[in-house]
Order: C-alpha cells, then structure tokens, then sequence
C-alpha cells in the first residue's frame, strides 16, 4: 500500500470506481477503461458497499421483528450479489489489462464511499448514474449526487445513455 | 462525424465560428469540453483535465473551452414608481458590451493556461443560463467529457453552490468531470 502522500507524478491518478448493483456501474467502469486508461495509476482501486437498510422493510413487512433465519438468508444473499458484482467488474478490468484491488464495505454506501476515498487519498472518483427520474432521485437519494457535493476529490459521473453511439 | 457549423445557434446559444473548423478533424479522437467561467475553479479544472486527461492522449484528443455569457436582459424592473422600464437600447449595449469584454477575457486566460501547457484548444461561447446552455453546447459539440470546476460556475456563486454541476453531472449526456479545488483551499 502506498503512503499517503506520495504523489503519482506524472499525470497518473489513483481512481476508484463505485460499483453498484446497478448496469450504469460496469458501464461507468467500461468507459473509464477505455477512454481514460493512461490516467489510471495501477491499481485501479474497485469499491463496493453493501447497506445496512434493507432489514428495515423486511421489519416492517413481518409486522414483528423477523425471523434469524430470513435476516441472515438475506445477509448470504447481498454478499454473494456484491461478490459477484466484483467479480463482473474483476473481470472487466482483466480485459483491459488493469491490476485491480478490490475493498468490500458495509454500511450507507454514500458516506462509506466519500470516506474511503478519503482515507486513501483518491484522485479521482468513478461513479456511474442511475438516470432516475428526478422525484425517485429527491426520495430514494443518489448515492452520485452525494458523493459529487462531498468527496474532497474530483469526481466523475457516466451517464449509461441508451442513445449513445460508441 | 461531426458537424458543426459556424452558424449554429440554439435559443440563444451561439457557439463560435473556431469550433466549425475543428469538426472537420481527420480523427474520430476524444474530444473534451472544458466549460469555464471567471472563477479559479475552472481553471484549475482546466488544468487538471490537461495534465490528467490529454498529457496522456495527446494524438487524438481535442480540447475546446466553453464559456457562458449571461442573457443580456431586455427589459428591467426599474422600482421608480411601480412600473417597469424597457431598458434603453445604450445601456444594453453597454452591458452586451461589457459581457463580450468579460468572454473575451475568461476565454483569452484559459487559452493562456493551454498555450502554457502545448495544447490546443478551441473555443465556444454560448449564451444563456448556464445549466442549458453547457449541456446543449457539449451536446452539439458531441463531447465525450464535459469538465466543470466544481463552483462559482455563474455569477451568484453563493446562491448556487455548485448546483450547476449537480445539474451537469445529472442531464448532460456524456459523462461529467466535476474537478474541486485542491485540498489545500478552504471555501
């Protein structure tokens, strides 16, 4: 692991991509390796945080407190689904010919995200977009739109547009 | 491939007869649109997005700064007795006048900052609220990579805080680069 402060000299950044559970993730991740690969100091440091929250529905759905077994099926089944999100992503890279390292987090995927990105001094943020709708954004919040107002680091945005030629 | 003409104009978006020659490039290369304004962010955005993106692309990319000019306002509510007065034809020129003055020079320091670094750049103005305006501009322009500077993007930076490259990072249909101010600067 690097120190913190050394500089990547020449024009070589240390990026991070977000992965989601989301397409747009892998597409932002697809863009970024093929349009901005010189940039990328190796290595391409790949990012997924799997939230607490969803045991608040299953909470709420039981009308009690649920079952052990349901929480901790669900448990299993978020992290095999993040595993093979990074895998997908692992892959991806591969293709390219990126090393990768890969950081697995729990907790509310925005902050953990801006933190970490902080913590090891990232130069650049890769995220993709949801391209909700502007009411699901205001209610489901956009983990871009958080992590564009609060990351210390510049940070891009790739749109998946379905129109888009390339 | 890309067609630009010198005369394109798009609700009140004009964008500069230098862009027209560019489009006719051999290349389909990567092309990054780089929006500037009056603020040290977005030179300090441009000069990132030179040192990171094109030092290390240097054969098929293209670089074009952006600035928005504010609409020129036609009429003004002047508070003398209720009523609103139509603007008289010199004072909007005048204020015309001194936007052009003020594109020029945004434009003439961010070319400078390029010059520095041996790229060229072309330039665009467009005008009209900011927000529009940069994503109909890139969208014309058929950028890959939009790169904004973070604030101060208009002139009521306070007010907005950024909300410009929120807007950007949400509608434009390229993937946007939102460059913040190094560390060290507090804002």
């Amino acid at each position: 692991m690097e120190e913190a402060k050394e500089r990547t000299g020449t024009g070589k950044k240390r990026v991070m991509v977000a992965i989601e559970e989301h397409e747009c993730s892998h597409y932002a991740l697809e863009w970024t390796l093929l349009n901005l690969k010189p940039t990328i100091s190796s290595p391409l440091l790949l990012i997924t945080v799997q939230p607490f929250s969803p045991f608040t529905y299953v909470a709420a759905a039981s009308y009690s407190s649920p079952p052990q077994e349901l929480i901790q099926s669900m448990q299993e089944h978020q992290k095999q689904a993040a595993l093979a999100l990074l895998e997908k992503a692992k892959e991806i890279c591969a293709k390219h010919g990126v090393d990768v390292e890969t950081i697995t987090e729990m907790g509310e995927p925005k902050e953990v995200i801006c933190q970490v990105a902080e913590q090891r001094n990232i130069e650049l943020l890769v995220m993709g977009s949801h391209a909700r709708g502007a009411v699901e954004r205001f209610f489901l919040g956009s983990v871009s739109n958080y992590c564009v107002h609060h990351a210390k680091c510049p940070v891009l945005v790739v749109k998946q547009d379905s129109g888009k030629k390339n | 491939m890309e067609e630009v003409t010198a005369t394109v104009v798009m609700e009140g978006a004009v964008v500069g007869p230098e862009v027209a020659e560019a489009t006719t490039a051999e290349k389909k290369g990567f092309k990054v649109v780089v929006a500037v304004d009056d603020s040290e962010n977005s030179h300090y955005a441009l000069s990132w997005a030179i040192d990171n993106i094109l030092a290390n692309r240097r054969e098929d990319c293209q670089l074009v700064v952006l600035h928005v000019q504010h609409f020129v306002e036609t009429t003004f509510m002047y508070p003398v007795a209720g009523h609103a007065v139509y603007a008289p034809t010199l004072s909007m020129d005048a204020v015309r006048k001194a936007h052009e003055e003020n594109s020029k020079r945004v434009i003439s320091r961010a070319v400078d900052i390029c010059k520095s670094k041996h790229v060229d750049a072309l330039t665009a103005v467009a005008e009209g609220d900011p927000k529009d305006a940069i994503c109909e501009a890139a969208e014309k322009l058929h950028a890959d990579l939009l790169v904004v500077g973070s604030r101060g993007l208009g002139m009521i930076k306070r007010a907005f805080l950024g909300s410009v490259s929120d807007y950007l990072a949400h509608h434009a249909k390229c993937p946007v680069l939102i460059v913040k101010p190094p560390k060290g600067s507090h804002k």
